[in-house]
C-alpha cells in the first residue's frame, strides 16, 4: 500500500513537472512576455530611482531644517524607507501586470482546443492548475530577479547597511501576493474563453482587493479587523515593513488553495454543461 | 474491448444522442458513419471521457467511463475534432509532453515518439514548429499524439479531413496498420472510408443508431429493394398482363413508345424476382434480349437511412411506393 501511494506521488509530481515545463517554454517563445519583461523592468528601475532619490532629498531637507531651527535631529532609516516606498509601487506595477499574465492561463487552451487533451489524459485537473501557476509564478520571480539584485546592491552599501532580512521579506511577500492574484486569475481565465474577459475579471477582483483594503484601513471594530485579516494587500504592506505574521501565510496560503480547488471545479462543471 | 450501451446525451432540451448502443471487438476497425451534426463527435467525446452521457453506460477495457475515468485515459488515445496542438511547440518536443502527461515513463519515451514520428511521415520535421506545418501536417501530429503512448483504444473524430487525397490514402493505410494490436473507432461523413478502412460500421443519423454490421451486410439488409432493367420484343399489353403474376413486383416503368420493335423497361421489388421474371416471360414466349439486375450502392443505403426528412423523390433512388404499374407515356 504504501508503495502505491509512493508511486501516486510520484505520478502526480511528474505530471505537474510536465505541464511546469511546457508552460514555461510557452513563455520563453512568445513575444508578448518580453514586452512584459521589459515594461516591467523599464517602470521598475524608473521607480527606484525616483523613490530614492526624493527620499534622500526630502531627509536632507529635513535634516537641514532641523539644523537651522536648532532642534534635535530625528532618526530616520532611510534604506528601510526607500524600500519601503519601493516594494508598495511595485506591488501596484505587478498588480497592473499579473491579471495579463494570468489572462491566458485556460482561455489559450480553450481556444486552441488543447484542453481537450487535457481532460483526455490521465492528469487531474488539480495536478494542471498547480502546474500552471507554478510556471506564471516563475516567471513573475524572474521578473522580480534583477530588481532583488539591485536592491541588495544598493540598500546594503548604506552605513549602517540594511538587514538582508528585510529586503527578503518583503519581496518575498510580493512574491505571496502575486501567487495568491494569480491563482484567483486562473480561476478566472478558466470560466470563459475570452481572453479580454478573463483580464477584464482579473482586473475586478484586484478593485475588489482594494476596495477591501481601503475599508479595512478606514471603518473601525470587528469588521475593520476581519477585513484587515482577509486583505492580501494588507498583508503584502506589513510583511515590506519587515513583520512577519503566521496569519500572513494562511491568508495567501487560502487564497492560492482556493484558486487552485475553484480552478479544478470549474474545468469540470464547464464540461458538464458544454455544447 | 469498447462497449457503449443505451447511451443518452440531453444539451438543455436538445436530446444529441438516444439509445445508442454497439461494441467494438478488440483489434477492429468500427466506423461511425453519420451526415455532420448526427452526434457522431458527442458519442466520440464520451468515450473519451470528455462529457458525461446524461444516461448509458461505456466501458473502454472494461473500466466504465464515468466511474473510472483515470483507467479509461490511460488506455485511449483520443483525436478530436480540431487536432490538439501548442503551436509554438516544435512537433517533437510535443509528442515528448503528450507522451508525458500519458504516462510513458522517461525510458521508453524517445522509442515512442520516435515510433509516432514514423508512422505518420513526421520525420522530416520533427523539429519544426507545428505553426509553421500545413493543414495535413497537423492533422498528421494530430493523430501521432494519439498512439504515442500506445494505448489499446485508439478514438479518432474525422481523422482525414482537410488532407489531400495522397495525405487521405496515407492516413487510411496507417489506421489499417494500427488494427489488430489496437482497436480503433473512427468518424466520418464520407462513405468510401469506412468502405476502405472499416471492418464494421455504425450508421448513426439524429442520435440514433440507423444500423450496425458488415458493410456489405448492411447494404442487403437496408437495400430493400432490387431494380431490373429489360429489354425484349412483345405486345405491350400482354406483358402488363403476366407480369401481375409476380406479386412481389413494386413498379414497372415502360421506356420509350409502345410502337417500338424492342421494348425497355424497368422493375424494382423489394424482394429477388429475377429468377420468377425470367422464367415466366421465357415461358410466355416473348424474346428476352436483356435482363440487368442492379443493386442499390452504398450511397443509396446511406442516403436513405440519413434523409427521411427531404422529399423522398428527390433523395432516395428507390421510394418505397405502393406496388404500381405505370406507363411512361401515360
Amino acid at each position: 500500500m504504501p508503495n502505491r501511494l509512493l508511486h501516486r506521488g510520484r505520478m502526480i509530481i511528474a505530471n505537474i513537472l510536465a505541464i511546469y515545463r511546457r508552460e514555461l517554454q510557452s513563455y520563453f517563445t512568445a513575444p508578448f512576455y518580453y514586452v512584459i519583461a521589459g515594461v516591467f523592468w523599464l517602470l521598475s528601475g524608473l521607480f527606484f530611482i525616483v523613490v530614492m532619490t526624493t527620499i534622500i532629498d526630502q531627509v536632507a531637507q529635513q535634516d537641514l531644517l532641523q539644523q537651522q531651527f536648532g532642534s534635535p535631529s530625528q532618526a530616520v532609516d532611510v534604506p528601510k524607507l526607500i524600500l519601503e516606498s519601493f516594494l508598495g509601487l511595485l506591488g501596484s506595477i505587478s498588480q497592473v501586470i499579473l491579471p495579463m499574465l494570468s489572462m491566458g492561463l485556460y482561455t489559450e487552451e480553450r481556444k486552441r482546443g488543447t484542453l481537450e487533451l487535457l481532460a483526455t489524459s490521465p492528469i487531474t485537473n488539480w495536478s494542471v492548475a498547480t502546474g500552471k501557476l507554478l510556471a506564471v509564478l516563475t516567471f513573475y520571480a524572474t521578473l522580480l530577479l534583477p530588481l532583488v539584485v539591485y536592491q541588495f546592491v544598493t540598500l546594503q552599501s548604506s552605513t549602517p547597511p540594511l538587514s538582508p532580512w528585510l529586503i527578503l521579506a518583503g519581496n518575498g511577500g510580493l512574491l505571496l501576493l502575486a501567487a495568491a492574484i494569480l491563482a484567483l486569475g486562473m480561476f478566472l481565465s478558466s470560466l470563459t474563453d475570452s481572453t479580454i474577459l478573463a483580464a477584464i475579471l482579473g482586473f475586478a477582483v484586484l478593485l475588489i482587493l482594494w476596495t477591501l483594503d481601503i475599508l479595512a484601513k478606514n471603518t473601525g471594530g470587528t469588521l475593520s479587523e476581519v477585513l484587515t485579516y482577509l486583505s492580501p494587500i494588507e498583508h503584502f504592506s506589513t510583511l515590506t515593513r519587515g513583520v512577519f505574521r503566521t496569519s500572513s501565510l494562511v491568508v495567501f496560503g487560502s487564497y492560492i488553495f482556493l484558486g487552485i480547488f475553484l480552478t479544478a471545479q470549474s474545468i469540470d462543471a464547464f464540461r458538464y454543461q458544454r455544447n | 474491448m469498447i462497449q457503449v450501451e443505451h447511451l443518452t446525451k440531453v444539451y438543455g432540451t436538445t436530446v444529441a444522442l438516444r439509445d445508442v448502443s454497439f461494441t467494438a471487438a478488440t483489434g477492429e476497425i468500427l466506423g461511425l458513419l453519420g451526415p455532420n451534426g448526427a452526434g457522431k463527435t458527442t458519442t466520440m467525446r464520451i468515450l473519451a471521457g470528455y462529457l458525461p452521457a446524461t444516461s448509458g453506460t461505456a466501458a473502454i477495457a472494461g473500466h466504465e467511463v464515468h466511474t473510472d475515468p483515470m483507467a479509461v485515459r490511460q488506455r485511449i488515445g483520443y483525436l478530436p475534432e480540431h487536432p490538439p496542438l501548442y503551436t509554438e511547440m516544435t512537433v517533437a518536443g510535443y509528442l515528448h509532453f503528450v507522451a508525458r502527461i500519458k504516462g510513458v515513463s522517461a525510458g521508453d519515451r524517445p522509442q515512442r515518439v520516435n515510433y509516432a514520428l514514423k508512422s505518420c511521415g513526421l520525420l522530416d520535421c520533427q523539429h519544426t514548429i507545428i505553426r509553421k506545418l500545413s493543414k495535413g501536417y497537423r492533422q498528421r501530429v494530430g493523430i501521432a499524439q494519439a498512439i504515442v503512448h500506445d494505448p489499446p483504444a485508439i478514438i479518432l473524430d474525422e481523422p482525414t479531413v482537410g488532407l489531400d487525397p495522397r495525405q487521405i490514402i496515407e492516413v487510411r493505410h496507417l489506421i489499417q496498420t494500427l488494427a489488430g494490436q489496437h482497436t480503433v473507432i473512427l468518424s466520418t461523413h464520407i462513405l468510401a472510408e469506412v468502405s476502405m478502412t472499416c471492418d464494421r460500421a455504425v450508421i448513426i443519423n439524429k442520435g440514433e443508431v440507423a444500423g450496425i454490421g458488415k458493410l456489405d451486410e448492411l447494404m442487403q439488409q437496408l437495400s430493400s429493394s432490387y431494380t431490373y432493367d429489360l429489354e425484349l420484343v412483345g405486345d405491350r399489353q400482354h406483358i402488363q398482363t403476366l407480369l401481375t403474376q409476380i406479386p412481389q413486383l413494386q413498379s414497372v416503368n415502360w421506356l420509350g413508345t409502345p410502337d417500338q420493335p424492342r421494348q425497355q423497361l424497368h422493375i424494382s421489388s423489394p424482394e429477388e424476382i429475377g429468377a420468377d421474371l425470367a422464367t415466366l416471360l421465357v415461358q410466355n414466349g416473348i424474346q428476352l434480349y436483356e435482363m440487368r439486375r442492379s443493386h442499390a450502392n452504398l450511397e443509396d443505403v446511406f442516403l436513405k437511412l440519413t434523409t427521411d426528412d427531404i422529399a423522398p423523390a428527390a433523395a432516395a433512388p428507390t421510394p418505397a411506393e405502393p406496388p404500381i404499374v405505370e406507363d411512361a407515356d401515360a
